[in-house]
């Protein structure tokens, strides 16, 4: 079992709960549906999920999952307002063109919206970029700023204040250390590794 | 579509259609639906013939059959050989056959020539028995849904009490989303590539150039002309100019590019075929009018203009509405005929309707006919859709 398995599913367990049974989802970013399958198999919803990859979107469609390819704010763009009950946008607002547009976007489409992320400003990836020098790497981003895709990171404090200067509401918030399990008590921005969001419209 | 994407037989062997992944040699067969037959329109005859092929055999249960749909100037033979001596199998032999992507091994595998057809189905070219003459212009105006309620006599007739799947490219991607909106219960997933709600403008405009230069050549005659006879200068160029839409500028280039054919010697002041591409062409044209009767053309194209489920309903919402089928839409970046575009059209108008839909987008430089791409890509896509376990468990377990 490695750190990154627990990890994702972790991540699964946190979503899941937020998710109401039988609801209609919309995945953001969906990759092979892992998470499209364990809502399916757990809360029996009806999941659609958006990627840009064609190979993700065959693993998805090949393990029983409904996915789209392309461009997830064309996609969001296509659908009235509240068609979704849920989306989900777990692990991509840091790789989003423009984060503020699909937040908005699926606030438009969702009922509610899921954001789960890495947190940046957590210590351990501060004092990495401070003592290394070099960008951030640990167990979710391995690799070297040449092998990476272009990221845009965040943190908590910048997440909440994004949500009070765009009037979104939260719902709840779930912090974790850097187990990405154990709830972290206070000081969110410098000590949990992950965090959470269930938002909704004002 | 084009009828040389897939790659020459390999190695010239008599044998070659005993591979272990073909389906081998195959006998069509004909199906005669006796009663009167209303179309549409409101026209009627009095019966029909479908000429059709099936592969593999019909389960207990008689819910494994796979119906494929053929494109415009496609046939009921989608797979196999029908002799030794054959130069080309079926025009989906690479998708169709045991352990293929649509596995004969597992499915009962139907395709039948399109009522209206011309290649042993009934048609504009066939024998009005009220006449003894060909049809001509007094057969019935075809749809896509008369194609679709023929071809379900022709499944009722074979005993199949569900589709797993309708599968098609083009208008066969058309007919496989009538089945699924005309026949929801019976039509339990469908597979739709390079295709369209309804066809652009553009579409329109090239379908209504090829039925021109066919109307325009004397011996077409109203529609009126001899069998092995008819509007042959017509119908060439006809074929030759939709052969164009089939493809794609960076296909065409690479295939053929700037080279010249060898036997066009230095001589440049002349019109005769220099080019590869015109030669090709040429040879397009000249094949097809050995092989397809110009009243089915006229027919057919038609019909792939008229087809509109949303003007028909209301809207593609609610023409998706009754749907039951689980969709597969795929889409092909160099596809100008019936562009990504169109096909997340679909695949979005299934999911707004509440459906479950899927959309793949597969990067080919094929043009229209990368449907009949040879990509172990699509193989997998088709076959993980088709065999997929519809209570299929994830192992969380860790």
């Amino acid at each position: 079992m490695s750190t990154r398995v627990e990890k994702r599913t972790v991540d699964m367990q946190v979503i899941g709960e937020w998710v109401e049974p039988h609801s209609r989802v919309l995945d953001l970013g969906c990759g092979r549906g892992e998470l499209m399958g364990y809502l399916a198999q757990e809360k029996q919803v009806s999941a659609i999920g958006v990627d840009l990859d064609f190979e993700r979107i065959s693993a998805c469609v090949r393990s029983g999952q409904s996915a789209y390819q392309g461009d997830m704010t064309a996609f969001m763009g296509a659908f009235p307002d509240g068609h979704f009950d849920r989306v989900i946008c777990s692990r991509t607002a840091h790789e989003l063109n423009d984060p503020a547009g699909v937040i908005l976007g699926a606030l438009r489409v969702g009922s509610a919206l899921t954001v789960g992320f890495v947190n940046h400003g957590f210590w351990k990836n501060r004092l990495g970029a401070l003592l290394r020098g070099r960008k951030v790497q640990n167990a979710v981003y391995t690799t070297r700023w040449h092998e990476s895709r272009p990221t845009n990171p965040l943190s908590i404090a910048d997440f909440e204040d994004f949500c009070r200067e765009k009037s979104i509401r939260i719902a709840r918030r779930v912090h974790l250390l850097g187990d990405w399990r154990t709830p972290c008590p206070f000081l969110p921005n410098l000590l949990a590794g992950y965090a959470l969001y269930d938002l909704a419209r004002e | 579509m084009t009828d040389d994407v897939q790659a020459p037989p390999a190695p010239d062997s008599k044998l070659r259609h005993l591979a272990g992944d073909d389906v081998g040699i195959v006998r069509p067969r004909d199906f005669t639906h006796a009663g009167p037959f209303v179309f549409k329109s409101g026209q009627v005859i009095q019966g029909f013939t479908l000429r059709y092929e099936t592969y593999g055999s019909l389960n207990a249960t008689r819910d494994n059959a796979v119906l494929i749909c053929h494109a415009l100037s496609g046939d009921h033979h989608c797979a196999g050989w029908h002799s030794e001596n054959d130069a080309k199998p079926g025009w989906w032999n690479n998708l169709i056959g045991p352990g293929k992507a649509v596995d004969t091994r597992r499915f009962f595998v139907v395709c039948a020539n399109v009522l209206g057809g011309c290649q042993g189905s009934t048609g504009p070219s066939s024998i009005d028995p009220s006449t003894g003459r060909p049809y001509g212009l007094s057969f019935p105006f075809v749809t896509i849904r008369d194609m679709v309620n023929a071809q379900k006599l022709l499944l009722d007739h074979l005993g199949v009490a569900e589709l797993h799947a309708a599968v098609g490219g083009s208008m066969g991607g058309m007919t496989a989303m009538l089945f699924a909106i005309e026949h929801p219960q019976f039509t339990r997933r469908q597979i739709v590539m390079a295709s369209a709600a309804n066809e652009s403008a553009q579409a329109i405009a090239f379908n209504e150039v090829g039925r021109q230069a066919i109307m325009q050549d004397p011996a077409w005659n109203g529609g009126d002309y001899p069998k092995d006879g008819g509007p042959r200068v017509g119908l060439g160029i006809a074929r030759m100019m939709a052969h164009i839409t089939y493809l794609s500028d960076a296909g065409m280039d690479r295939k053929f590019g700037r080279r010249k054919r060898e036997s066009a010697g230095g001589e440049a002041y002349t019109f005769d075929a220099q080019f590869e591409v015109e030669s090709y062409l040429r040879h397009q044209g000249q094949s097809f009018i050995n092989r397809f009767d110009a009243n089915t053309y006229l027919y057919i194209t038609r019909a792939i203009d008229q087809f509109d489920p949303a003007r028909a309903y209301g809207s593609l919402e609610r023409a998706f509405a009754p749907v039951c089928a689980e969709s597969l839409v795929v889409g092909f970046t160099s596809d100008w005929l019936f562009p990504p575009e169109q096909n997340r059209a679909i695949a979005l108008a299934l999911l707004r309707a509440g459906k479950r839909a899927s959309y793949a987008e597969l990067a080919t430089d094929l043009g229209h006919d990368s449907f009949l791409l040879e990509s172990d890509a699509l193989y997998s896509l088709v076959r993980g859709f088709l065999e997929r376990d519809e209570t299929y468990v994830f192992d969380f377990a860790i």
